[in-house]
Formats: structure tokens, sequence, C-alpha cells
């Protein structure tokens, strides 16, 4: 689970396709200075002379154009080990569509060859319940030299316990940075055939069913084999979810000098210097839902463990923050000064676990099993063993996708 | 040599002597490389001379003779990168290196007498800003020396081309690369890092040239505590705050000083690094020994322009007062006393300059304009000139007798709005987003400019701007070179173009004479490439292509 959804996803949630178009190629505008203006030119301008024109690079190439960027090609060094697979995309789409300026060309796009190991079978290694976590996922998953720590894991033990399976950790990077889309990382980790379940999953419409796209790039994993192009991608599957296990809210979070100022909502900040976490859900719910002149005041920072220091250091007062990266900063600052306010916005999300939808008979083993799992309080107990936030799920369980209007203004959500 | 040992006092001696004879027929020594500047035989020296005047007694071609100036001989250097390389030619033997390459020549007869490849990791040119160059050689005592683009100083035997040593000066992954000349000063190799567009730390390092073994490394931007610590704010800042130092410094025997350029801060954006940010956008005094730090002056505080203070800094005397000059990026000429740093003259040298309308000649300080205030706090801006700059790293020349400098100069703007940096090793960290102003008519001007007053006696407009280096001669010359491929005589008098040559691919290198039995030779690089033609997107230079050849020109007939 991420400590709060990133950027890319969120605008996936609520933005028209076009506009999400347009975010993409500006994000893909960013990558291409990053990485490429320096050798094909500013906008991709160039004589064509010492680089090549990409202005020119056909669009239904694509799988020559990952090769080129993630391996190298003649003069041009190899990205492969520095690019994400989310930037490879963006860039793409910026050189298809000529920085947004085009249309891509539909349906053209050439598919790479795409092992397929998913099998017909239930379990892809019997007898073995193997899941999906990213071996950075704060205070709710992290990989350990033997086994992992945090919420997710726990709950995939009792999980595989209550199966009578064993369990096997396949870790994944997930946030390499706040662009990065846990959605599709979860989407193609399943179809690849490279775990069962993905625990975490946040629970809303546009998460679960069809694939958002037909086809999406692997994340890394530990394992992963050497010849595997960075950014290789996979022709995704529909997936569904078990019933939720757990819930995740945002809340405010407040300097020591303000700890007992009370907060009942976002309007109640008005007078402290208020920390942005860019590029999240919460980032964006201040900028939108806060007072004015707090917003005009507030400071902007990167997503991330470094945030929540920035604030112990003094830099602002209060934050709105999802609750297991405040969880998870305390876990690595157990003498910190900041406080939790009781204040939580009424945006959550339920979470449960994620799976390719075909496989109904393990669904209802796994819903079978949850519900055991929080009947005898088992969840509850690891809960409070990895000194977490995550509240009990609420209905209803798989909460509509966001809309503009419930970002724009704070208000209760009828459940 | 075990016979020798029952020999006389005088045989030893005469043996001692002989190895020393022999020595200095296959080398050369320290005062030789004082020498350069008055020796047209030989070229030892970045800018022929310590002094880095690129200005040549030799007159065999003049204003009158130039017209039948024809090439003499072509050397392919198999690449099709942006040539750069400044020749170095020693008894009769021409030293040039590329980025991967570094090769031996007959000088008379451009044949090749040895070619040493270099090898380095593919991923080297991700960290590469402007171009994948080499800007040339040093030698001493048989050795010539060169950087590679994954920051290492390297050896070879002058004769053989083997790799006498090797040294990593660090890992480049991170955003360093060196592309510098080094400079032997005082018996030390000097050289700067490159990298001011990726979150370095910039610094100069002082070597061993007998065995590679590192002298020393100052470091451009002090840390906190240190003299100069207190112009960076408090936290990281400083730590990725550039200052890099890829222009290859001056040397003054007589006062046993180099001069060194230091370049932009980082990221562009200034606002997250507030204060002067030393010894960025500065020169520095060092002590060739130990590189310490005698004096040094800021031309660009808290930079937020990408102005680099790179640019050669040349050396002579103006009304009997030993001076260093330099035609900045920021559009200024400063004129400074060197054996002190008090600032002489600073005035602008391209007909528009936005960051700052004066320099107060007491305090050292630019007197900054409202543009400048506004691109710090993040404002949309536009100003002249642009990062690439009112003159780039092309070096000028300057004529003692004229009292001129030649410089090609840059007539480019820039469109800019700081935004928040995001630091990420090995890739590009600016801060900023940005793209070009171009003027009507020509980008560029080559101009022979006065160094007190920064006004030019005469301007020659290029429609693509010159990006070449200038030298000139006691004949009354001036030779550079276009982008479009030709080599160009300019009367240093008038400005009025005299001769010129299509050497079929762009000039971005840097010219030289010389002579051998009674003929004076000029040689210069082509190969279109690096800055200008990565980052403009002049589309006008898809008819010149790239391909990098050693071009030697003489007199022809008798």
């Amino acid at each position: 689970m991420k400590a709060a959804v990133p950027f890319l996803a969120w605008l996936a949630i609520f933005l028209s396709p076009a506009a999400f178009a347009d975010e993409a190629a500006k994000k893909g505008a960013s990558v291409y200075k990053q990485f490429c203006s320096h050798c094909h030119g500013l906008n991709m301008v160039n004589p064509g002379t010492g680089s090549y024109d990409l202005r020119k690079f056909p669009g239904d190439q694509k799988e020559r154009f990952v090769e080129s960027v993630m391996k190298g090609r003649g003069d041009m060094p190899a990205w492969g080990d520095i690019l994400y697979p989310e930037e490879l995309e963006a860039v793409w789409y910026y050189v298809i569509t000529q920085n947004g300026t085009k249309l891509a060309p539909a349906g053209k796009q050439s598919r790479l060859e795409t092992p397929q190991t998913s099998t017909a079978s239930e379990l892809i290694v019997s007898d073995t319940l193997t899941v999906c976590l990213p071996r950075n996922g704060g205070i709710m998953s992290g990989a350990r030299h033997k086994g992992g720590t945090g919420f997710d894991y726990d709950v995939s033990r009792l999980l595989a316990d209550k199966l009578g399976l064993s369990l096997e950790t396949t870790w994944y990077e997930g946030e390499l940075e706040e662009e990065s889309d846990p959605v599709r990382d979860v989407y193609a980790l399943l179809a690849h055939g490279l775990c069962d379940i993905a625990p975490g999953y946040a629970l809303y419409e546009n998460a679960l069913g069809d694939p958002p796209s037909a086809r999406a790039a692997l994340p890394r994993w530990h394992d992963r084999p050497k010849n595997l192009p960075s950014g290789h991608q996979v022709d995704l599957q529909a997936i569904s979810a078990s019933r939720p296990y757990g819930r995740i809210e945002m809340g405010v979070v407040l300097a020591a000098k303000h700890g007992e100022k009370e907060i009942n909502q976002l309007n109640d900040l008005q007078g402290l210097k208020v920390g942005i976490e860019q590029g999240t859900l919460a980032g964006v719910l201040t900028v939108k839902q806060a007072p004015r002149p707090v917003v005009a005041s507030a400071v902007t920072y990167p997503p991330g463990p470094g945030f929540l220091w920035k604030m112990e250091n003094g830099l602002f007062d209060a934050a709105l923050i999802s609750l297991p990266a405040y969880d998870f900063h305390r876990r690595q600052n157990p003498i910190t000064s900041l406080r939790l306010s009781t204040y939580r916005h009424p945006i959550s999300f339920n979470i449960g676990v994620a799976m390719l939808a075909r496989n109904s008979e393990l669904l209802t083993r796994v819903d079978n099993a949850l519900s055991t799992l929080l009947d005898d309080g088992s969840i509850d107990l690891a809960t409070q063993n990895s000194r977490t936030h995550v509240a009990s799920p609420s209905p209803p369980f798989i909460r509509p996708a966001l809309t503009l209007s419930d970002i724009v203004a704070e208000r209760r959500i009828a459940r | 040599m075990k016979s020798g040992w029952g020999k006389t006092a005088t045989g030893i001696i005469g043996a001692a002597a002989a190895a020393l004879i022999a020595q200095g027929a296959a080398a050369q020594t320290l005062d030789d490389l004082a020498a350069d500047k008055t020796t047209p035989g030989n070229i030892l020296t970045y800018g022929m001379g310590y002094d880095q005047n690129r200005h040549s007694p030799l007159d065999q071609i003049n204003t009158e003779t130039v017209g039948k100036l024809v090439p003499i001989w072509s050397y392919s250097l198999v690449s099709d990168r942006g040539q750069e390389s400044h020749p170095l030619i020693h008894e009769g033997v021409m030293y040039v290196t590329t980025h991967e390459a570094t090769v031996a020549l007959d000088a008379k007869s451009g044949r090749q007498l040895w070619k040493t490849m270099l090898e380095y990791p593919a991923e080297t040119p991700r960290v590469a800003c402007c171009g994948i160059v080499n800007r040339g050689a040093a030698i001493l005592n048989g050795k010539i020396f060169r950087t590679t683009l994954d920051a290492h100083v390297v050896a070879l035997d002058a004769k053989t081309g083997e790799e006498v040593w090797k040294t990593q000066s660090i890992d480049f992954r991170t955003g360093y690369s060196m592309t510098v000349a080094p400079l032997i000063a005082d018996g030390v190799l000097i050289v700067g890092i490159s990298g001011g567009e990726y979150g370095i730390r910039g610094y100069i390092e002082g070597y061993n040239p007998e065995n590679g073994e590192r002298l020393w490394r100052t470091y451009t931007i002090p840390e906190p505590g240190m003299p100069g610590g207190e112009t960076w704010p408090e936290g990281d800042a400083w730590k990725n705050g550039g200052g890099p130092a890829w222009l290859t410094g001056t040397y003054d025997p007589e006062l046993n000083t180099v001069y060194w350029g230091v370049g932009n801060a980082g990221p562009w954006n200034a606002g997250v690094r507030q204060g002067d940010n030393l010894y960025t956008g500065s020169m520095l005094a060092l002590d060739p020994k130990s590189g310490s730090i005698k004096w040094h002056y800021q031309f660009t505080p808290n930079d937020p322009f990408d102005y680099d203070g790179t640019n050669e800094l040349v050396l002579t005397e103006i009304d009997g007062r030993k001076v260093v000059m330099q035609a900045n990026r920021n559009g200024f000429f400063y004129v400074l006393d060197r054996e002190k740093g008090d600032l002489i003259a600073a005035n602008h040298f391209v007909d528009r300059v936005d960051w700052a309308t004066s320099v107060d000649l007491t305090t050292g300080k630019p007197n900054q304009t409202e543009t400048a205030a506004k691109a710090r706090s993040g404002e949309q801006v536009e100003f002249w000139p642009s990062a690439f700059g009112g003159k780039n790293w092309s070096p000028m020349s300057f004529n003692p007798t004229t009292g001129l400098a030649y410089a090609n100069t840059l007539n480019i703007g820039m469109n800019y709005k700081a935004v928040e940096p995001q630091y990420r090793a090995g890739v590009f960290y600016f801060g900023a987003e940005f793209s070009w102003s171009w003027p009507e008519g020509d980008r560029g001007h080559l101009r022979a400019i006065d160094p007190m007053t920064g006004k030019s006696k005469w301007t020659a407009g290029s429609a693509i701007p010159r990006f070449a280096g200038v030298l000139s001669t006691d004949g009354g010359l001036v030779f550079t070179g276009a982008q479009s491929g030709e080599f160009e005589v300019f009367n240093a008098e008038s400005g009025e173009k005299l001769w010129e040559f299509q050497t079929g691919s762009g000039v971005v290198g840097q010219p030289v004479t010389w002579e051998m039995d009674g003929k004076q030779y000029v040689t210069v690089l082509n190969g279109g490439g690096a800055v200008y033609v990565l980052f403009s997107g002049d589309e006008r230079l898809a008819q010149f292509p790239p391909g990098g050849a050693v071009w030697t020109f003489a007199l022809g007939g008798n």
C-alpha cells in the first residue's frame, strides 16, 4: 500500500481522458528535458545531423523506441538502469504526440512479445500463496533479509496460515517517485503471474475490473531477470478484489507547539504555516480545500519520508497526510514531537486483496478467510502490532471514483 | 651499465650529461612551456602561451599574401562529435585529442604516427551536458596528458602513445565529467571538473605529472565553516551547488599564480540557494603547488542565468599594470589587476545585457536590474544574453600591438522561469523552464573589442553564430571558423573578410599557427557539433553534416 495515492493515479481517477493525455504529455516533456534534450534538442528540434531527429520517429515502432532508450543504440547511452518504467511511457507518449500536439496513432503501437507465464491453475506455485508487496511500502510493507515486516505483510501471513498455504513474497519497487502508478503496477504484476494476490489494494471503482490500459510496464522486482528490458510491457487482465480488511484515512499532523490546537475541518488550519506534500492526494486536497491565505503561505515539499522530517525541523506547523505516512515517521523517529490531531478527512479508501478476476475460487477462499480474521480479532491485533492507524473497513466497500467536486470542497461523503 | 661502475669520474659525468641531452631532445621542460609564446615552432600550451593570448608573431601569412592560402593536408578524426581540441606541436609532431582518441601526427605531412583509443563506459555521455568533446592535451617531459569524459586523467608516452598512468578523478555516474585541456604550472598538472548542470560540487585538482598521484583538490564551493561557506544557505544546497571548472586556466610564472574560472551555480533556480554562492561565477587565483586560493573575484553572485565564469582568462599589461581579462558569459568584459584582484574595468561587450547595468569598480559588485530580481523570484522573464552567454567557451585572441581582443560573441536571448528543482543523481538539475529568444538578424558577431571600454572597433555578423576559437597574428589577420564549415580569415584592422575555405563540416575548433623550415602553417579542427548544435534547434545546420578532421593550411606556390 502506498502512503499516498500518487499523482498520475489520482489524475486518472477523476480527469477526463483528454485532460489525462495532456498531463501525460506534460510529464513526458519533463522527462524528455531531463534525459534527452541535451542530445536530441530542446522540444525535439535539432538539425538531425548529430543525433536522431525524434520528430520523425515512427509512432508504430514502440518496441524499437524502448530498445534504443533502455539498452542504448550506437552512440546513444542506455538509460535502462535509471529511467523508471512510467518515465519511459511518458517520454514515448511525448515523442509520438510531439509534445501533445498530435494524436497518438490509434492501435498502431506495436506490441512486445509477452511471455505468457500465467496458467489456468489458480495458484502459481502449488500449496503456496505468493503475494506481491512493495519492498519499500513504509509502515505497510517492507522486505527484510528473511521474510518481511509491516501491516500488509502481517495480514498476508495470517491469510496464508488460514488457507493452509506457505507464504512466498514477490517484493517489488513501489514508490520509486511520486508519479508512479500503484494501480497499473498491480495489474501488471498479477497479469505477469508474479503473484497470486496483491494485498493493500485501494478499493475504488476505477481501480478494479477491466484494466485502465491494454498494456502497462512491469515495475522492478527482486529477482527480475537481467535480460528483461526495463520498462517491459505486459498485456493486462481484469482484476477483482476481496472484501476490505482495513481503511486508510488522512489526518492533520501538528507540530508540538500547536499540538493542542483543535482541528475539526481544514478551515481550522487558519494561522498555521502548512506543508503540502507534493503530488499526493493529501497535498491536492490541502491546496483545494484549505483556506486561501493558508494555501498562499504554505510550503510545498516532495513526498516521502523526508516530508515529515521537514516538519520535525520546524519548516512548517501542520500538514494533511495519509496516516500510514505518519505512522512510518513515528516508527523512524519514536521520540517525534509531531502530534496527530483527532481530525480525519472525509475521503478515505478501504483496502483489500487484489487478484486476477478469473481466479474466482481463490477470491471466495480469501474472502472467507478475511472474514474470520476480522471477526476473531486477528487483524486488529496485527494493526496494533504494526502500530498503524489503519481503521476498520466501512461501507461502501468499494467507493466510487473521486469526482472534481470531491476534490474542490471538503464535505462529508454519504456512506 | 654495470661496466660503467669501474670507469673514471669523467666518464660517469660524461654519461650523465649525454643522458640529459638525450632527454632534452625528446622532451620539454617547464622553461619550454614558459617560452611557448616566443617559440612559434612549437605549440606547447593551451592558448599558444601561458598568457592564453592566442596571438602569434608569425606574419608570413598576412593581409597581402592570405589570398594564396591553401590546404596542405587533412586528417580524418573518424568522429561525428563536435571537435574542439587545441592542437599541440612539439618538434614536428602534432598532438590532437577527440573524446575517444589521442593522435600524434607528422605535422608537415599529416601522417599518423600513433593513435591511442580510449574506452569509457557507454553510459558516460549521459552526464555530458553540452557535447561529447575534448579540448586538448598538455605536454611535459615526454608525456602527453589529457582528461577523459568519464573523469579520468591520463598520461601517454609522447613517442609511442602508450599509457603511462591513468588516475580516476571521481565516479562520473553522479554527473561528473572532464573535457578540459590540462594546464601544467610549476610542475603540477592541473585540471577542472565539468557537470554544472548535474548538481555536482565542482573542483580543481593538481596531479603529479610523473606518476598521476593527486596532490591537491580545491573545491569551488566551500563547505560550511570554511571561508565563503557563509554565502550558502543553511542546509545541503552547497553539496549540489555546481561550480564546475571546465575550461583551462591561465598561468603567470612570474607571480607563480594560476587563474581559473568557475562555472555556474546549480540548480539554475537561485531562489533555493540564497546568498552569493561563492565561488560560483567567479575566478580564482591559485597557488599551483598547493591549490590554495590566493584571492577570488565573483562576476555573477547568486547566478540564476547559467552565467559560467569559466571563459578563458587572458593575461596582458595595460598601462604598465599586469592584468587578467575575461569576456564573461554574463555580457561584461572584465579587466582585473592580477596581483591583487582589484577590478579595473567591467563593461558590456554585447548590445543587450539585461541582468546588470554596470559594475561598481570600488566594491566589484554588479548593479543588478529588476529583471535579475524577477528571475530569482520565479517570475517569467526574458533576458539577454541567454545561458549561451554574450560569449561562450570559444576562446578569444588578444593582440598586444593593437590592444584589441577578438572574440566570437553571441546575440541570443532567453525566456526563463525558475521552478522547483528535483535533484536526482546523474540527470539534469535545472530547476528552470526555458526557451530561446532569437534576434531578427545575426545571432553572433566576431568583434574586435577594446578591453577597457567593451566597445567594438568592428563587428562581423553571421546568421548562424560562430562557436570557433579565434587566432590573431602579426600578419594583421584574425582566423576563426563558421558552423557552416568555412575556415575564415579577417582583416584585424577593418573586420573585412579576406579569405575562406569550405572544410566540409562546421568549425568549432581552435585555430593555431606555427612554423617549420621557414614556412608558416595554420591548423584547425573542423567537425560540427557540441553545445549550439545540440541545444539551439537551429535547423539551418541540417545542411552542414558532422565529421571531424584536422586541416592544415599554408601559402601555396613559391
